[in-house]
């Protein structure tokens, strides 16, 4: 026996769980609907409010009915009761006044008392009497109580009888539930008394059958229910109409904008009529108009940007080529010349070079500002150029007295970017931290984690306040103007780095501290076109103090070349 | 014999400058100003190298380039005033084998003109890769009885390969050997002359079996193994 039980327990739980998926489900489509359906929520508001509404008025016209129902019959059945009591308490009455009544008499009397009744009453239900003799008496006579053959006894309690029993003279009501062949009706029991001379105290019921007020109530809430209902489909219908006349439009407009943003500037809202709908459409459309006239424009004019930065390229490039050769060829023959002629061929070389840096570097934001940049990205390590970076600085770094201490621990992962500009990147922070580190360490640090490749350069010299922080990568700005330069940059050369760093997606992060150095991070995505949310080498705010990115344990920042700094 | 170079630029300054530093450096510059002219001049002059403006009125830069190499493998340096990759890529695709962006200094040009028009060193005579034979002294390449013509540039990078074959050459390799370079690292040089060279060695030069790809290193003469 156990194993059915517990067989059928586990598919009633099993059934339970699916019960409880269903409900799940279509409780999240539903919720789904709600939220991205005007028209489901519109019509399920509707419906909602109009069936409570409905309901709420149907429940009362329903209850005023029945009572208004239920109190006429009951005014009814008590006059029609008061007048059988009279009528029958007459019949007594007028007959004991009269002979001596015996007891076939009153039997005869009863039987006629009842007969009369029953063709007074006029309720349309049917009545039941019943004369029964109130107890704990004793007369001389006795009458036989006696009912009509379909009386229900069961509906006239004790307590009631009791209660007609005292107050002789009056009418007793009680509601009663009838049974009729197995279907509960109303009705209502009417009890009163009759005073037998010799016979004593009688009590007369009748039950009147209230079924066909019933049926008239029932027939009456069953219309307004259908009433309603069909009420609140009509209303749920017009509603979706109405809603749909303005979501389709709506819907019809959201499917334009969302091409127009896909780039396609041509389509617009068809107008129909000239309704509130037709407005925005008609607006909608101008804007989209106005809209791609300016993109048309902005296109145009960086169209013409970039043609004109391509040309002044080359109308620049043509005469300072002309100009390089001809002073590197007085350059190599300074020698030769008195020392004036010497000194000036010497500064013209120097000058003709910064100068060619800094309309390269012009050029090149120029192009940024153009929106004319494209990356020519190639798989590389990081860890290896980054070393040919340091490698190439080497020269000045040992100039300047400065030891480059380079780490590579997570720079061997490959990625896909432009080393052109990631080399440029490098040669700049590479660059003013040994410009800019007062002859002490400066250290280089590659590291990576599953979404960003980080290089750090940090040195430990003068270091910046935080209102020079946040200005580092404007275009010619320059930290302490007072300061001697030995690099020679141009001043674009950080605003450069940080919009080539943005091109791969990525960034370029700054830690500094007045006298405790500079540390700045590029950032770079692993997989190209992914966008940098953390750094694998993160920076501290710029209140909290910084030692240096961390490496993993054994993997001590290596000293580059050092060896000489270090026996300095 | 002094090498004779063609100057090709409308800047009548830059190219008397650039005259001037050939000439010191021992070369005999010939001049062209403008794209028409060049081609009969190429004709006349039939210089060891040109020096090729991009920007060129009349016929431009890039279809001068086209047209000498179409009716020869004459050295060409382009000389271009952006290192904007398109035209960088279309120069060398037209033919060009290198080239120098303005404004460059005079020993970078030199560098790139001596690179060009150094005599081959080689000890090995022919070498095979493939159905191919490369002639080394005697500067042919044939497959079979059929002599395949190649620039000096493609005729080197091939020499290059094939010297070692089923050696792995990374694109800063090639850079080195073939083009002089120490530094720059502009692979797209290499990547477009392979490609050159290829639509005349290979059979189906999109699945080349002479000269092979190793992905995400370089390239190799012969196939795998």
């Amino acid at each position: 026996m156990s194993v059915p039980s517990s067989f059928g327990s586990l598919t009633v739980r099993q059934a339970w769980r699916r019960v409880g998926a269903w409900a799940r489900r279509g409780r999240r489509a539903v919720a789904f609907l709600w939220r991205r359906s005007l028209l489901f929520r519109a019509v399920a508001v509707t419906v909602l409010t109009t069936g409570l509404a409905v309901s709420v008025i149907g429940t009362a016209i329903t209850l005023s009915i029945s009572n208004n129902v239920y109190a006429q019959r009951r005014d009814q059945i008590e006059a029609e009761s008061e007048r059988a009591t009279v009528l029958a308490q007459n019949i007594f009455d007028a007959a004991t006044a009269t002979e001596d009544n015996n007891q076939v008499e009153l039997e005869t009397l009863q039987n006629e008392a009842q007969r009369s009744i029953l063709s007074t009453t006029t309720s349309p239900g049917g009545t039941s009497i019943a004369i029964l003799r109130t107890p704990g008496q004793s007369t001389t006579q006795t009458l036989q109580n006696i009912a009509s053959p379909d009386f229900p006894d069961a509906v006239v309690s004790a307590q009631m009888r009791s209660a007609v029993a005292k107050n002789s003279g009056e009418l007793s009501l009680q509601p009663v539930a009838l049974e009729d062949s197995g279907r509960r009706t109303p009705g209502l029991a009417v009890g009163s008394t009759l005073q037998i001379p010799s016979a004593g105290q009688y009590e007369l019921y009748l039950v009147y059958d209230l079924g066909d007020a019933q049926k008239t109530l029932d027939f009456v809430s069953q219309t307004l229910s259908i009433g309603g209902v069909a009420l609140v489909v009509l209303i749920a219908l017009v509603t979706s109409l109405v809603v749909r006349l303005v979501v389709v439009p709506i819907r019809g407009a959201a499917e334009t904008s969302r091409k127009i943003a896909a780039g396609r500037l041509d389509e617009r809202i068809p107008v129909r009529g000239e309704d509130d709908i037709a407005i925005l459409a008609t607006s909608f459309n101008g804007m989209a108009d106005v809209m791609s006239r300016q993109i048309t424009q902005l296109a145009e004019l960086s169209r013409v940007q970039q043609r004109f930065v391509s040309d002044v390229s080359h109308e620049l490039r043509t005469p300072l080529t002309t100009i390089r050769l001809a002073g590197d060829v007085l350059f190599d023959a300074r020698h030769a010349f008195e020392p004036a002629i010497g000194r000036s061929a010497e500064l013209l070389h120097a000058q003709i070079e910064r100068f060619e840096v800094l309309l390269a570097d012009l050029l090149e934001i120029s192009r940024y500002d153009a929106q004319a940049v494209e990356l020519e990205t190639e798989s590389m390590v990081p860890a290896g150029l980054v070393t040919d970076i340091v490698d190439e600085f080497r020269p000045l770094a040992e100039s300047a007295g400065v030891e480059l201490q380079l780490a590579t621990p997570g720079g061997h992962v490959g990625i896909e970017a432009d080393a052109r500009r990631i080399r440029r990147i490098l040669r700049n922070l590479v660059g003013n931290a040994i410009e800019h580190g007062e002859a002490k360490p400066v250290q280089v640090v590659v590291d990576s984690d599953a979404e960003t490749v980080a290089i750090a350069v940090r040195d430990s010299g003068i270091g910046m306040p935080a209102s020079d922080v946040v200005r580092v990568f404007d275009r010619f700005w320059r930290a302490d103007p007072s300061r001697k330069r030995t690099i020679g940059g141009t001043g674009l050369g950080l605003a450069i780095s940080l919009e080539d760093a943005h091109l791969h997606g990525g960034r370029i992060d700054v830690w500094s501290q007045r006298g405790a150095g500079s540390t700045f991070v590029l950032t770079l995505p692993r997989r190209l076109g992914a966008a940098v949310t953390a750094s694998a080498i993160p920076l501290p705010p710029a209140e909290e103090p910084y030692d240096g990115p961390r490496l993993p344990d054994g993997d001590a920042v290596v000293a580059a070349g050092a060896g000489r700094e270090q026996d300095r | 014999m002094t090498p004779r170079i063609l100057v090709v630029d409308d800047d009548q300054a830059l190219a008397e400058m650039i005259g001037i530093v050939l000439r010191a450096e021992g070369y005999e510059p010939e001049f062209s100003a403008d794209g028409t002219d060049a081609m009969a001049a190429f004709q006349a002059t039939r210089p060891d190298l040109v020096l090729l403006d991009v920007m060129l009125p009349g016929i431009d830069g890039i279809e001068v380039c086209r047209r000498i190499r179409a009716e020869s493998g004459t050295p060409i340096i382009m000389l271009t005033a952006k290192g904007d990759t398109a035209d960088v890529v279309v120069g060398l695709e037209s033919g060009a084998d290198d080239y120098v962006v303005k404004p460059f200094n005079p020993k970078e040009l030199v560098a790139r003109i001596r690179t060009r028009l150094r005599p081959v060193a080689s000890d090995a005579a022919v070498l095979t890769v493939g159905d191919i034979t490369v002639d080394v002294p005697g500067h042919e390449v044939r497959r079979g009885d059929v002599p395949i013509s190649l620039t000096p540039l493609e005729f080197d990078l091939l020499r290059a390969l094939a010297e070692k074959p089923n050696q792995v050459f990374t694109r800063e390799m090639l850079l080195e050997q073939v083009w002089g370079y120490h530094y720059k690292a502009d692979t797209r040089l290499v990547n477009v002359h392979v490609q050159r060279l290829r639509a005349k060695i290979e059979h189906d030069p999109d699945a080349p079996r002479i000269v092979t790809t190793v992905r995400g290193v370089g390239y190799r003469a012969g196939s795998q193994g």
